[in-house]
């Protein structure tokens, strides 16, 4: 960094004033978002962002190497600035990670200063873009003239660089929409939860089997005048299934039998049956007092009636586990024919250039919902953002090279 | 083996690091106890390694779900860390410091012991899950013997004014856990733009990482700005402080009423 020494100049290598200038921005922000009465900033969607992004960054790349000498244009790109940034940025953060985002704020004055939509309002923009201002020149200096000495600073700051601008300029072109989907049907309009609207989309989902599968099932003892569960004490074994043993005060549970899946037959009796259809049946033991009685339990379905045991003022009950998984068979079809898919969690299926994810089902009806969502998600500038990631991480990995390097000359 | 063992486990780990602290005393005078002081804190950690192995092996799910799950490992790996900085760079007082903290972990899960859950929900059924996981386990376990080591260089660093070595053990702990951080947070991104439709959201969990994530990054730019040692072994010692909320305090911010990173079920 050039030593400077004229005038107010003198402050330029300090923190004073780089401290002074982020807390006037970030002020600057409030008093917008207030006048704007709670508005957050304008978005600009393609092409004008790509536009802005194109300028900004040669206007930077202009800045820094015809202005390399100029105090000021070196105290924009200098540390101390990027330091106040990034302790402004953790403040703003900071809000937006304690005040709820997103609700709709019942207090007038903090809807209109926006604190709880940080991340889209005025404060948190101008801010980042004084920190891209300011990593930009610190990436162009670094860059120019090229040193490989330099290459890991270049690809964690510029990767950091592309990765935030792209994301955030980015974000309008983003589209997540919601397709509710029955089973035997087929739906080509989605829901957009923001707007609150529905679209059309270019191609159709036909959902031919929706589907979930469930951990085992639980033990528990009912109370229903205070509408509590109390689990009980495993004795042995881990979970429900044969040689299960739960003990609670004053009784234990033996399950002597265990079926994943079955139905009941004519007489009442549970028999094995296929998963689709089958629930859990558990022939239990409850003995007290050197007494015991045996019973069925089934987790009950929307044609069974839950098999349970009064106890008193209890009721032992099997609760239905918790989702293991749920998947969708569905058909797409479009413009690019039709291309049947599954689509579970984790494994999202793409098509026609949009991404479908399994997003839930009817919660209600669990592993008889007929429902199911899917989320269709189009991101034409994931690419740039995941450019600018793989480059952070392969700047990474040489950093991680070189504290192992340098640590060993401690 | 299943969390019934969990106790017995925890008290031999503990016993076996403590005994072989207590065994450095005598050992001026008989260095044969040398060896069987480190042999013996080894075991204990080898031991909580091998259950953590065996739970994994009954859960039918890697281990790292709940927040007690998650403290078992750092309970093994951060005795690992000053383990190691002492073979690499010949700075023994450091395990001490990561002992009774993992004890301290340790102390936590016997006081409040998790339920056996063999559930994983689909959300964390993917490849992400360990590498996403274990990369900030470690990036953690780093940052806070960085930590542990900047609060013991302003407890005598101050007053000797030569301990160059200590400095630069907090620094290069501290830089080695904030290269792991950021690997953990773009995994996490890459994770959630499988599991979630898009990268990033603004969760108050993801908010908490960013947070953290710019403590270290400050921490790094004052460093290379020179500032003074002092104030860094300050600013180190504070700041793992932000990650502990964000790993623990994150559930109780009114922020986190929506958040989709509470796995744990209630
Ligand atoms: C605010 C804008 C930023 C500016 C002006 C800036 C500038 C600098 C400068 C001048 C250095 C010293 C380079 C050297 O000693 O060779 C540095 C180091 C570093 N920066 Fe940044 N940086 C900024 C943001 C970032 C960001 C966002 C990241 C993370 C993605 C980052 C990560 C690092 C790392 C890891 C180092 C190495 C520190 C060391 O060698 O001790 N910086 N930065």
């Amino acid at each position: 960094m050039s030593k400077v020494s004229c005038g107010w100049f003198e402050d330029f290598g300090s923190f004073r004033l780089s401290s002074i200038v982020t807390l006037l921005v970030i002020a600057a922000g409030f008093i917008i978002q207030y006048l704007a009465g709670g508005e957050g900033v304008p978005v600009l969607s393609w092409p004008l962002n790509a536009v802005f992004i194109a300028v900004f960054f040669v206007l930077l790349f202009l800045l820094g190497v015809a202005f390399r000498n100029n105090p000021f244009v070196v105290w924009l790109g200098g540390i101390p600035l990027g330091l106040s940034l990034i302790f402004g940025i953790a403040f703003l953060s900071l809000l937006g990670g304690v005040i709820p985002q997103g609700g709709v704020s019942g207090d007038m004055l903090s809807g209109r200063l926006g604190v709880n939509r940080i991340f889209s309002g005025w404060p948190f923009l101008l801010t980042v873009f004084l920190f891209l201002s300011n990593l930009g020149l610190a990436v162009v200096w670094k860059t120019i003239p090229f040193r490989l000495s330099n290459l890991q600073f270049m690809l964690f700051h510029g990767g950091f660089w592309i990765a935030l601008a792209s994301g955030l300029a980015g974000a309008p072109d983003l589209q997540r929409l919601i397709i509710p989907v029955y089973e035997g049907r087929q739906n080509s309009r989605a829901y957009i939860p923001q707007e609150n609207r529905m679209v059309q989309l270019p191609f159709s989902v036909y959902l031919d089997d929706f589907s979930i599968e469930e951990y085992s099932p639980q033990l528990v003892l009912y109370d229903p005048q205070s509408d509590r569960v109390i689990p009980g004490k495993p004795a042995s074994g881990v979970e429900v299934g044969k040689g299960y043993r739960a003990v609670w005060p004053g009784f234990e549970v033996r399950v002597l039998d265990y079926l994943q899946h079955a139905l009941p037959d004519s007489r009442g009796n549970p028999r094995a049956a296929d998963p689709e259809n089958g629930i859990p049946y558990a022939r239990v033991r409850i003995s007290a007092d050197g007494k015991s009685v045996d019973r069925w339990l089934n987790t009950g379905s929307p044609s069974i009636r839950p098999g349970v045991v009064q106890l008193d003022r209890y009721f032992l009950v099997m609760f239905p586990g918790t989702p293991k998984v749920f998947r969708s068979g569905v058909v797409l079809s479009g413009s690019r024919g039709n291309k049947p898919a599954v689509l579970e969690v984790n494994k999202p299926v793409e098509y026609d250039g949009w991404k479908l994810y399994q997003m839930g089902y009817d919660e209600k009806a669990g592993r008889w919902s007929q429902l199911s969502l899917i989320e269709a998600v189009r991101d034409p500038w994931l690419p740039v953002v995941y450019c600018g990631f793989f480059m952070i991480m392969a700047g990474n990995a040489m950093f991680f090279w070189k504290g192992m390097k340098r640590g060993g000359v401690v | 083996m299943t969390l019934v063992d969990f106790p017995l486990v925890a008290m031999a780990a503990m016993a076996c690091w403590a005994g072989g602290s207590l065994l450095r005393f005598p050992t001026r005078r008989f260095p044969v106890l040398r060896i069987s002081s480190y042999l013996i804190m080894i075991a204990g950690t080898l031991l909580l390694g091998w259950f953590i192995a065996a739970y994994w092996i009954a859960l039918e799910r890697p281990p790292l779900r709940t927040l007690g799950e998650t403290r078992l490992w750092y309970a093994a790996l951060i005795p690992v860390v000053g383990f190691l900085v002492e073979y690499r760079w010949k700075v023994g007082w450091l395990k001490y410091y990561c002992m009774t903290l993992a004890a301290f972990f340790l102390v936590i899960n016997l006081a409040s012991p998790d339920v056996f859950d063999k559930a994983l929900m689909p959300a964390l059924q993917s490849v992400w899950f360990v590498p996403h996981v274990v990369v900030y386990l470690v990036g953690y376990v780093l940052l806070a013997a960085s930590s542990a080591a900047a609060w013991h260089n302003i407890f005598t660093g101050f007053r000797s004014q030569t301990d160059r070595q200590g400095f630069s053990l907090s620094h290069y702990l501290a830089l080695l856990g904030f290269v792991l951080l950021t690997f953990g947070l773009v995994f996490g991104a890459l994770w959630a733009k499988e599991a979630w439709g898009h990268y990033w959201t603004w969760d108050p969990k993801e908010t908490w990482a960013f947070i953290s994530w710019l403590a270290y990054l400050g921490y790094l730019h004052l460093s290379a700005n020179k500032t003074g040692p002092g104030k860094l072994q300050w600013y180190l010692a504070i700041s793992f402080l932000v990650l502990l909320v964000c790993w623990f305090g994150v559930n109780y911010m009114p922020s986190a009423q929506n958040s989709v990173h509470s796995y744990q079920p209630n």
